[in-house]
């Protein structure tokens, strides 16, 4: 019997996926560069420019891109300076026999929908709300509490949306570090913050990396925290888009507003990355220090599985820590 | 040694505020979903109004169920395709599962309000302009806007759970003369079920939570439960909607602690299990 190629079974998913995911997206590209003929129309593409997208950096709307990006950078920074020690806490800190339970505690907001939690914060802050009330009493602010339908009020709500998001992966991170690395670094003399700066910190980079994506990615095209939360003072790209398509019936120009998000969110992670990179090279430089054999020069390569299994895994992370 | 215990106190006191913060708006919604005045903001008195009046509004009990039929159903879609892929990437590893990552990958990170101004116009194509006329039926529409990110999560789940375990027990069925397929059936499938059931449920949880996909190709008539409660944002929310989301809250958290029940008697860690929830 004659065997079928290895991805045959990965077929049927990719072809789905190829029909409502890659069509439609290229699609929105294709309208992108179109525009909107009369009033009736939705979309025509007989006349291709960039004119759109040109359309879409006007003014009016560049105040929305750049609120969206503020309030994209604010709450990743915000969510990984609330979440780490949150996650550093449940990892290293918690008895052990109770890190399941503080997981399915941080679990159960991320998994409560998305709209819900995030009208729970409508009613908290409601000007005419309990929170208000409380605040007057007790002589904190004068005046009903004027926080909803403001940038603010989309910070909160974001940063409250996505911190699950950055705890989880930096818990798993801190997780994997715990244990003999971190004695070691204490018994070779390094005191807690130290051991903490040198080698938990800089182990647990993957997860920083993975929670600031996680966080960063989804939340430049949040739509329903700045729809619930935001009103007139808050707008985001993601309600601008929306409405293109829903009230606007100018497809082209939300065409062109959804690639620009998205050409946005890549420069941004791609500007951060660098920036990172810059500056912690000459803490990389500083803490260089080769263990055992410097690396061979290069010879010819020798193929077959046992050249790379021979060498031994991430010499580079070890010196790293080892400094 | 004072000092330690000082930062571990503040660390904790950090945690439990942060815990707190967590979980004040779900509180408000639970304790909400109570509240027998006719507002959600303002309270009007303790009573289980809301939760009658769900009984008798037709209109939330039918957004409840278009949301279980169409969560069963793309759930369903997404394990079938979701487990084959996975499968298919933990057994026969070569170039192409890079490709095939990659574009389950964009279909993780693309952020969902472009998914959802995508997939209108293109139904609407496929539905008048070619005239199949399946897809301008609401419950496909928002099964496969549901399926996408599901069968995703399915296949990485599938995929870590096989690459985690031997190849051996498939090779030794081939040795022993098991022809392709009662090899998949008998061993490579009852190995990857923990994963598969997993998937599952999350797949029903994701799409029984998707709002904004949902928001956007959703048919007059065919409304899921959180375009429901999206649209009364607008009309003004009343405790009825507190009241559908403690439910539908319970469910979700039903289905979860089965998720989390499949994954520990399967052999995994917390953490384990934590990493497989959120998708990684």
């Amino acid at each position: 019997m004659r065997r079928s190629p290895g991805f045959a079974l990965a077929v049927p998913a990719w072809a789905w996926l190829v029909i409502f995911f890659v069509a439609p997206v290229a699609m929105v590209v294709w309208f992108s560069f179109g525009y909107k003929p009369g009033i009736f129309g939705t979309h025509a593409n007989d006349v291709l420019s960039f004119d759109r997208y040109v359309e879409a950096l006007s003014p009016t709307f560049f105040a929305t891109f750049q609120n969206t990006l503020w309030v994209g950078v604010a709450g990743t920074l915000l969510c990984l300076v609330i979440g780490l020690p949150v996650a550093y806490w449940m990892a290293v800190k918690a008895p052990p026999s109770r890190r399941g339970l503080l997981l399915a505690l941080v679990m159960v907001p991320f998994w409560t929908n998305f709209l819900v939690r995030t009208i729970g914060w409508q009613v908290i802050l409601a000007p005419e709300g309990w929170l208000s009330s409380l605040l007057q009493g007790i002589g904190l602010t004068n005046g009903p509490l004027d926080l909803l339908y403001t940038r603010g009020a989309v910070l909160l709500g974001v940063v409250y949306n996505y911190l699950p998001l950055m705890i989880l992966p930096l818990f798993v991170a801190f997780d994997r570090v715990n244990g003999p690395l971190r004695e070691a670094s204490k018994d070779l003399g390094a005191g807690r913050w130290r051991t903490f700066a040198r080698v938990t910190l800089p182990l647990a980079r993957p997860g920083v990396i993975a929670g600031v994506l996680l966080v960063f990615i989804p939340l430049m095209g949040d739509y329903i925290t700045a729809t619930v939360l935001g009103g007139a003072k808050g707008n985001m790209v993601g309600q601008l888009v929306a409405s293109q398509f829903q009230t606007a019936q100018n497809w082209a120009l939300g065409s062109a507003m959804a690639m620009l998000l998205i050409i946005v969110i890549v420069l941004t992670v791609a500007a951060g990355a660098l920036v990172v990179w810059i500056v912690s090279l000459p803490f990389r430089a500083r803490h260089r220090l080769v263990l055992g054999d410097p690396p061979a020069p290069p010879s010819p390569p020798v193929p077959g599985p046992s050249d790379t299994s021979a060498t031994p895994a991430g010499p580079r992370e070890t010196q790293e820590v080892a400094a | 040694m004072n000092r330690r215990s000082r930062s571990d106190v503040a660390l904790t006191a950090w945690s439990i505020v942060v815990f707190a913060f967590l979980f004040a708006p779900i509180v408000v919604i639970i304790v909400s979903s109570f509240n027998s005045g006719r507002l959600l903001v303002a309270w009007g008195g303790f009573g289980f109004d809301a939760f009658l009046s769900l009984v008798e509004k037709p209109a939330i009990r039918d957004a409840v169920w278009v949301s279980i039929q169409t969560g069963a159903i793309a759930a369903v879609v997404a394990t079938v395709l979701g487990t084959l892929a996975g499968i298919a990437m933990a057994r026969h590893p070569g170039k192409w599962v890079l490709w095939f990552a990659g574009l389950l990958l964009l279909v993780s990170v693309t952020p969902e309000i472009v998914d959802a101004v995508a997939l209108l116009p293109w139904l609407v194509f496929l539905g008048q302009d070619l005239g199949i006329g399946l897809f301008s039926d609401g419950v496909v529409r928002l099964v496969v806007g549901h399926s996408l990110f599901a069968t995703a999560v399915v296949s990485y789940i599938v995929r870590a759970r096989l690459v985690g375990l031997d190849a051996q027990l498939e090779e030794a069925s081939a040795d022993l003369y098991a022809k392709p397929f009662a090899t998949f059936r008998r061993v490579t499938l009852p190995l990857a079920m923990p994963a598969v059931l997993a998937g599952f449920l999350l797949a029903f949880t994701l799409s029984l939570d998707n709002t904004v996909i949902a928001a956007f190709v959703q048919v007059s008539g065919t409304t899921p439960w959180p375009v429901y409660v999206l649209s009364a944002l607008r009309s003004g929310l009343r405790p009825e909607i507190a009241a559908v989301s403690t439910i539908m809250l319970l469910l979700t958290l039903v289905a979860l602690a089965l998720v989390a029940l499949v994954l520990r008697r399967a052999g995994d860690s917390a953490t384990q299990i934590a990493r497989t929830m959120t998708g990684h």
